[in-house]
C-alpha cells in the first residue's frame, strides 16, 4: 500500500512537472508580446505591468522546476564557493522593477565581509528570488510604516554559518506561523494567511531549493527586521578575509 | 541588410522574434522545422542563425550537426535560443566550440532586448550590420 502511494506521488510529481513546463510557454508569449508592444513605442503603461507580472510568474515556475531537478540529483550536485553579497546584490537588481511596481523599497544589507559559502549557485539564487517575490507581494499589501515599505536582502554571521535571507520592516512572520504553514501547505489555499493573500508558493519553492543544499528556511531577524533566512556553510577553502 | 534564419517551432514566439528583429532592421526567415530551415538556408544564405533546439520531428542538435557538416555553412554564426537549460543534455557548454555556437539564451530569462543585443554583437564582430 505504501509502495503504491509512493508510485502515485512520483507519477503526480512528473505530471505536475510536465504541466508546469507547458505553462511556461504561454507566459513567455505574454511577457515577450508585452515587451514588443513597449519596444514598438506604446505608451500604455499596462504593457510594462503585464510584462513584469508574466516574467515573475515564469521565473517562479522555472524555479520550481529547478527545485525538482536539483532534488532528483541530490548527492551529485555541483556545489561551489558562492559570494552571498554578490548573490544578494544580483537578486536585488532583478527584483527592483517588481519592488518599484509594488511600491516597496529594496535594500541590501550585508553586515560585514564574509567568506564565500558552499552552495549550488543557481539554486541559491532561485531560492532567494522566489522568497523575494513573496515578500514584495506580502509587504505591498500591508500598511506603510515610517513612510516606506522596506524589503531588506540581508546577511549576517550566525552561530553555525552565514545567515542569508529576506526581511521586512513589518512584524508579519513568526515561528508558529511558519510551522503552521508547513503543515497546512498542500491542504489549504492559504498556507501563510498572515503574510500573503495567495498560496505563498515562493516560500515553499525556496525551502525545497535550500533543502537540496542541506539547509532549510527558518524565521530569522536581521537588524530589527524579521523574515525568512537560511544558514549557509562558509567555504574554508576560499577564505579571503 | 543582415539576414537571419530563425528556427522556432512555436508560431507565436516566432512571430514575436521576427517582429522585434525586423523592427531593428534585419530581414528574417522564420522556419518551424529543421527541414524547412535547411531549405531556407539553401535558398538564402543567412548571416546568422537563431535556433531553438527543442523542435519537432528532428532534434535541434541533429540539425546543428547537419548544418555544420556543409562547408559553406560552417562559419555562419549561430545563437541558441532555447527552453532547454544550457548545461543539460548533449549541448553542454563544452561542445559549443566544436559546433561554433556564438551564444546561448535560455528563453525564460531572455528578454527581446537581450536577444537583440546578442544579435548585434555577433553580427558586428562578424562584420555584418542591420540596415
Amino acid at each position: 500500500m505504501v509502495h503504491q502511494d509512493e508510485q502515485h506521488t512520483i507519477v503526480d510529481g512528473r505530471l505536475l512537472q510536465a504541466v508546469v513546463e507547458n505553462m511556461k510557454l504561454p507566459l513567455l508569449q505574454v511577457a515577450r508580446q508585452a515587451e514588443l508592444a513597449r519596444m514598438s513605442g506604446s505608451t500604455d503603461t499596462n504593457f510594462s505591468s503585464i510584462e513584469l507580472t508574466a516574467d515573475t510568474a515564469l521565473r517562479l515556475l522555472d524555479n520550481y522546476l529547478l527545485s525538482t531537478r536539483l532534488a532528483s540529483r541530490r548527492g551529485s550536485l555541483e556545489f561551489e564557493p558562492v559570494s552571498v553579497s554578490a548573490v544578494l546584490t544580483d537578486i536585488a537588481h532583478q527584483l527592483s522593477k517588481l519592488a518599484d511596481q509594488q511600491q516597496c523599497e529594496l535594500q541590501v544589507n550585508i553586515s560585514g565581509r564574509y567568506e564565500p559559502v558552499i552552495a549550488h549557485r543557481a539554486g541559491l539564487e532561485a531560492a532567494l528570488m522566489s522568497l523575494g517575490y513573496v515578500f514584495i507581494e506580502a509587504r505591498s499589501a500591508q500598511p506603510v510604516t515610517s513612510g516606506k515599505r522596506i524589503i531588506r536582502l540581508g546577511a549576517h554571521r550566525g552561530r553555525s554559518g552565514i545567515v542569508a535571507g529576506i526581511f521586512t520592516d513589518s512584524d508579519s512572520i513568526s515561528n508558529d506561523m511558519y510551522k503552521r504553514a508547513h503543515s497546512l501547505y498542500g491542504h489549504t489555499r492559504q498556507s501563510l494567511p498572515g503574510l500573503v493573500a495567495g498560496s505563498g508558493a515562493g516560500v515553499f519553492v525556496a525551502d525545497s531549493l535550500l533543502e537540496t543544499m542541506s539547509t532549510r528556511l527558518r524565521v530569522a531577524h536581521h537588524q530589527k527586521f524579521s523574515g525568512l533566512a537560511a544558514t549557509l556553510n562558509p567555504s574554508k577553502q576560499l577564505s579571503l578575509v | 541588410m543582415a539576414h537571419i534564419l530563425l528556427v522556432e517551432p512555436d508560431i507565436s514566439l516566432g512571430k514575436l522574434y521576427t517582429s522585434s528583429l525586423e523592427l531593428s532592421g534585419y530581414s528574417v526567415s522564420h522556419c518551424r522545422t529543421a527541414q524547412d530551415a535547411i531549405t531556407s538556408a539553401d535558398e538564402n544564405i543567412p548571416d546568422l542563425v537563431l535556433l531553438e533546439i527543442e523542435i519537432a520531428i528532428h532534434n535541434g542538435i541533429e540539425f546543428l550537426y547537419e548544418f555544420r557538416s556543409y562547408p559553406e555553412w560552417q562559419d555562419i554564426p549561430l545563437l541558441i535560443v532555447s527552453h532547454v537549460v544550457p548545461s543539460r543534455g548533449a549541448l553542454n557548454p563544452k561542445s559549443w566550440g566544436l559546433l561554433k555556437i556564438s551564444g546561448y539564451h535560455y528563453k525564460p530569462i531572455t528578454k527581446l532586448q537581450d536577444l537583440l543585443s546578442s544579435v548585434e554583437r555577433v553580427l558586428s564582430s562578424d562584420g555584418v550590420k542591420a540596415l
